[in-house]
């Protein structure tokens, strides 16, 4: 049958097509949507971190409750954490990856111009510590590192007398500096265009910022390690490699070295968090699930929703139609061809509907935009949710489609 | 009337599979929108309703440092400065240009009871001003508020709540009774009701929403500072002030660390009091020299709720998400009751050959759409409970107010109501076209 028979038939009956081309444009502009949401909500889960996860053991939240720890009783903690049964080494940290209680906010702009947000890790040895992979460069010098602490509640970054040196990941030094090789580059404070500025001295593989809601897009691995000790502070973290086969002794260990070194002055208010790497990443991690399961939901309420729809609306109509189909079929139109009727006038509908419907997601997320802190919907998502749409389309209209195909030439015959 | 709901029930019953599915399907909007339009509702309510429309947040910058500039590629907002310093509340106390004003702080503090072995625990309070009370209408259980004359002369005097008299002492009877603050001893001399607006906007840098946590009892500010207890965070401090703010505490003299509010009755008063602020900051003779030009802002409640982002992006999308949810449920249901109305379509051509009107066919359908939809309704009531207790479950800081208030109750059924109109109109105007003879000729 030719096309402009089944849109002459579909205008002469409006109603139905137009609510099933209503509920296609609708369920594509959600799922799009939807889909969007998911992505953004995964990929923080399926970045790689860069990190020795099972041999890390992260210590959190070391506050006092009287004064500030000095730079010495910070390095005493450090001491006495690596000299604990199972531990390969420790680092004093001022930021620590899936720890959002302390995160370092720096802006970087490279010589070509472009500017990037990235997180920083403060602390001495963090490169073997954290266990990351150099893969260009080398890590701090021992001479390098000068110390920095966290007393004021604002307080900004201390000028330096000669460029900072930084150990940065791969995929930024790609996005500072493209093909060219990043060491020896120096990078620039947008704010301070007189100040000497950061050079990069290493690279490593990867590096996961802690950020978490900013590690989307191609931006998980925007960090920088800077050559800076802990100095005198109020609050400390360390960063804890272990012996993975002695876990359990060096866990112990870690809670009586921390116990030992800073006791009888630790804040009863703020306790101290000593947790493995993947205990700290499931927590981390919490919100962005419980949003996964709400959207996957949302999802699966959609897609039934729509299926029933379509369900109902074809199986109707197929019905209205049986005298119809019974003449063709009395005719001579074999059954393949009836079911292929009815799946080429869904395809139709449904593919106006998702043409539709990818405008309208376009346009629901560009005024969400406006409103909320959105990132724009990248075309991808349109063909992905009107694709998921069409089939949907397809499967819900195969069983009625095959019952009006199943219409025995007969009941041409017989009046309805 | 009668009729028309005797026959929609009657239609109901004739097609039961598509009823139950048509029923199912508005439910499901129905509890998705409501869940999140509820945890909407309870996060934007007015905190202080009768109150909040004319209280101010007065700011004037007298900070003696240089502006921050830092730009963050990351999100975060450095410039949120809404706080003063003590030295420039005094002035503002002093002046007395609003109906009522009050510097407010929330400590985070140890307070101990009186006697031996007296009961401690850290908790919060409010640090303020003798005008709090009126301003924010807190009201008493017994004893009295501090005066103008208490603050000024820094008395140690506190007001509890009842919750944390019953903890510290075993009883809500405890005035004159010594509640031990810093290396001060404060006389109780009012015990409070429990005051706990949502969001606690007022100090937001302390708590923004909770169910638990709240201001467990207010003192006077001069005489906690008097007693060695300092405030929380601040803004920005002072260059040259001797004591800098760290993270065991700010100084109130040179850190900006209080938000200031005010009462003003109306749009006259607000002009007035914002021309004396911006006046206050361009006499600040000692900011020159730090660049800055001469900052003042006055902020209702509602503008600064909005400003500080107080309720989560992320619950007004779920809310547009399940909005759009509905509407695709809808389009569902209309195209079930177009398809059960046009099967019909031979007994409504009888009705109509028999005299019947349009606007008779018409109104029975909107009815029997309308049943459905409030049949739904009845139904997504537990599934919205279930919606509200799964989002409690799940901790992030406001959840615990994901609560239906009667309210939101009736506005259910409402919604349902209204939801089953619109969905009927379309299938049900469908069915009063129905030509009378071609059915009847057919049937």
């Amino acid at each position: 049958m030719s096309l402009a028979v089944m849109l002459k038939i579909l205008r002469r009956h409006a109603l139905m097509p137009a609510l099933v081309l209503f509920q296609v444009a609708l369920a594509c502009a959600i799922l799009c949507n939807v889909l969007f949401l998911v992505w953004q909500r995964v990929q923080p889960m399926v970045a790689p971190s860069g990190l020795a996860e099972d041999e890390l053991v992260l210590v959190d939240q070391v506050t006092s409750r009287v004064r500030p720890w000095t730079g010495a009783e910070v390095r005493a903690g450090q001491l006495a954490l690596s000299h604990a049964p199972g531990v390969r080494s420790a680092s004093a940290a001022l930021g620590l990856p899936m720890i959002g209680t302390m995160m370092i906010d720096y802006t970087l702009q490279s010589p070509r111009g472009v500017k990037v947000g990235v997180n920083g890790y403060f602390g001495e040895g963090l490169v073997n510590s954290l266990g990351l992979q150099l893969v260009a460069g080398r890590d701090f010098l021992p001479s390098e590192y000068r110390d920095f602490g966290v007393n004021h509640s604002s307080s900004g970054i201390p000028a330096t007398s000669a460029a900072e040196p930084i150990i940065i990941p791969q995929s930024l030094a790609t996005q500072l500096f493209g093909d060219q090789p990043a060491v020896g580059q120096i990078l620039q404070v947008p704010d301070e265009p007189d100040g000497h500025g950061y050079q990069v001295v290493g690279v490593v593989r990867h590096l996961m910022r802690n950020q978490l809601d900013m590690a989307t897009d191609g931006r998980a691995d925007n960090t920088l390690l800077a050559a800076k000790r802990v100095g005198d502070t109020a609050m400390v973290g360390y960063a804890v490699r272990i012996d993975p086969a002695m876990r359990e002794v060096a866990l112990h260990g870690i809670r009586e070295a921390i116990r030992q070194a800073f006791g009888p002055l630790l804040s009863d208010d703020i306790p101290v968090k000593i947790t493995t790497y993947a205990e700290r990443r499931h927590e981390a991690l919490e919100s962005a699930r419980a949003a996964l399961w709400l959207f996957a939901g949302v999802t699966l309420a959609v897609l039934v929703v729509t299926a029933i729809g379509i369900m109902g609306l074809t199986g109707f109509w197929v019905q209205r139609r049986t005298r119809q189909i019974g003449i063709q079929r009395a005719l001579g139109a074999r059954r393949s061809q009836v079911l292929r009727y009815f799946m080429v006038e869904n395809l139709l509908i449904a593919g106006a509907g998702v043409l539709i419907g990818m405008a309208l997601a376009y346009v629901a997320n560009a005024v969400l935009m406006r409103h909320y802190e959105l990132p724009r919907l990248p075309w991808a998502y349109l063909p992905i949710g009107g694709a998921v749409v069409l089939l949907l389309g397809q499967l819900a209209v195969w069983s009625p489609a095959r019952r009006a195909a199943d219409a025995p030439p007969v009941v041409a015959t017989r009046s309805v | 009337m009668r009729y028309n709901l005797t026959l929609a029930w009657e239609g109901l019953k004739r097609y039961p599979r598509s009823t139950i599915l048509a029923v199912l399907t508005v439910a499901m909007g129905l509890a998705a929108t409501m869940t999140t339009l509820a945890l909407l509702h309870q996060l934007t309510a007015d905190p202080l309703p009768g109150r909040s429309g004319h209280l101010y947040l007065a700011w004037v910058d007298t900070v003696r440092a240089k502006p921050q500039q830092n730009q963050s590629l990351n999100d975060i907002t450095v410039e949120n400065y809404h706080r003063i310093k003590w030295d420039d509340a005094q002035v503002l106390l002093r002046d007395h240009r609003a109906t009522w004003q009050a510097p407010m702080a929330s400590v985070f503090t140890e307070m101990t009871g009186d006697g031996e072995h007296a009961p401690h625990r850290r908790d919060y309070l409010l640090a303020t001003t003798s005008e709090f009370m009126p301003m924010l209408g807190v009201s008493l259980r017994s004893g009295r508020g501090w005066s103008a004359a208490e603050d000024a002369a820094r008395a140690p005097v506190a007001i509890v709540d009842s919750d944390m008299a019953v903890r510290l002492y075993g009883t809500v009877d405890v005035l004159g009774r010594g509640l031990k603050l810093g290396h001060g001893v404060f006389r109780i001399i009012g015990v409070t009701a429990p005051f706990s607006p949502q969001p606690h906007f007022y100090d937001l840098s302390a708590i923004t929403f909770s169910g638990s946590q709240r201001d467990m009892a207010f003192v006077p500010l001069g005489a906690l500072l008097d007693a060695g207890v300092d405030l929380a965070s601040s803004d920005a401090c002072d260059e040259n002030g001797p004591k800098k703010s760290t993270l065991f505490g700010t100084d109130a003299a040179h850190c900006s660390s209080l938000s200031y509010w005010v009462d003003l009755p109306d749009g006259k008063a607000v002009a007035d009091f914002r021309a004396y602020l911006q006046h206050y900051a361009e006499n600040q003779q000692s900011l020159a020299g730090y660049g800055k030009s001469a900052r003042a802002e006055l902020t209702g409640v509602g503008a600064w709720l909005s400003k500080q982002n107080v309720v989560p992006d992320n619950v007004r999308l779920n809310a547009w998400l399940a909005g759009s949810f509905l509407l695709l449920c809808m389009a569902n249901v209309a195209g079930l009751l177009a398809a059960r109305f046009l099967r019909r379509g031979a007994e409504i051509g009888i009705r109509r050959a028999l005299g019947a009107p349009r606007s008779a066919i018409f109104q029975q359908h909107v009815f029997e759409a309308a049943l459905i939809c409030l049949v739904g309704g009845v139904l997504a009531l537990p599934l919205t409970l279930f919606g509200l207790w799964t989002l409690r479950l799940q901790a992030s800081g406001f959840t615990d107010l994901a609560r239906l208030d009667p309210a939101m109750f009736v506005a259910l059924f409402a919604l349902a109501l209204v939801v089953g109109i619109v969905t009927g109109w379309l299938p049900a105007w469908r069915a009063s076209r129905v030509e009378p003879g071609l059915q009847v000729k057919s049937a």
